[in-house]
């Protein structure tokens, strides 16, 4: 089932720019993401510490607090995937 | 006149090296870096505003507190109140008043000095920190018990940095990017979180027009 949030495009749109920050990414590729684009493991400059760096930015810009036992390889698989987490932890 | 001339300060544990920009002459500004890891990330865009702030007639000092930057005191000796203390120490010799200008959690070191003011960009709490060492730990490709990416830190200055807050600011500023109250909004990348950070020239000199406006209200 694909649950759609309220206000997911403003959590897609900061996740983007925390992506584009934290990794140093140019504005054209990170624009350029759609939800298939694989993160981990695809993108060099997304290494364990920039993992740590972005979801701790995430937090700070979306005003969440993730737990340690929730992050794990799926919410960082893919683009889509990571803006869902940011979106379920944000807009409940 | 204005370029970086390398100098030395004492505290009571011993004496430690410091950086000075722009003129000897009135009110000067103490820089404070962050500790560990966003230290080296955001050296560079640090001096690049003190650079910028001799531009505008303003002298400042970078210290490198004890434990810190080319400090002969040892990371896992590293402890906060003798940062502070050293702090206080080089602020004192001064004679002029001083701003103490903080990036993240170099605010949890002004608290004990003798000051002017206290200028923050996005000051980060001890809470906080240990939070982001703590999952960088747990990122580490290779762990190990005492390691924090490369710093080993003691069991003393962990539980110091849990309670720490930064001292009441007078001035507190932030990115455009941080919802969280602050005084003033700028735009930028957080380089304190980012692997590859470089400097930003642009930010740094908007920074520094801020610390110099900030100053003369303030009545240097």
């Amino acid at each position: 089932m694909l649950v759609i949030f309220e206000g997911t495009s403003q959590v897609e749109t900061t996740v983007r720019a925390v992506l584009a920050d934290i990794l140093g990414l140019g504005a054209e590729r990170v624009a350029a993401f759609t939800d298939d684009t694989p993160l981990f493991g695809a993108l060099p400059e997304l290494d364990s510490m920039a993992v740590a760096s972005v979801l701790t930015e995430l937090e700070d810009r979306l005003g969440i607090l993730i737990e340690d036992d929730e992050i794990d390889g799926e919410m960082l698989e893919t683009f889509g995937a990571l803006v869902q987490f940011a979106a379920r932890k944000a807009l409940v | 006149m204005t370029g970086p001339r390398f100098d030395r300060y004492d505290w009571a544990g011993g004496r430690e090296a410091m950086l000075r920009f722009g003129p000897d002459a009135g009110p000067r500004v103490v820089a404070v870096l962050p500790l560990f890891e966003e230290a080296n990330r955001t050296r560079a865009f640090l001096v690049a505003m003190l650079r910028a702030l001799a531009g505008r007639g303003i002298g400042s000092i970078l210290p490198d507190l004890p434990g810190t930057g080319e400090s002969v005191v040892e990371t896992r000796d590293l402890r906060l109140p003798d940062l502070r203390q050293a702090f206080a120490a080089l602020v004192g010799t001064l004679g002029v008043p001083v701003h103490a200008v903080a990036i993240r959690s170099g605010a949890l070191v002004d608290c004990d000095a003798s000051l002017a003011g206290r200028w923050r960009l996005a000051p980060q709490s001890g809470g906080d920190l240990l939070r982001d060492l703590n999952r960088i730990r747990a990122a580490s490709t290779m762990p190990d018990e005492d390691g924090f990416a490369g710093n080993s830190l003691s069991a003393t200055l962990l539980a110091d940095l849990q309670d720490a807050v930064p001292y009441a600011a007078s001035r507190t500023v932030k990115l455009e990017s941080d919802p969280r109250p602050a005084d003033a909004r700028y735009p930028g990348a957080p380089l304190w979180r980012r692997s590859e950070p470089g400097s930003d020239a642009a930010l740094a000199e908007v920074l520094a027009a801020d610390v110099a406006g900030w100053i003369a209200t303030c009545g240097g």
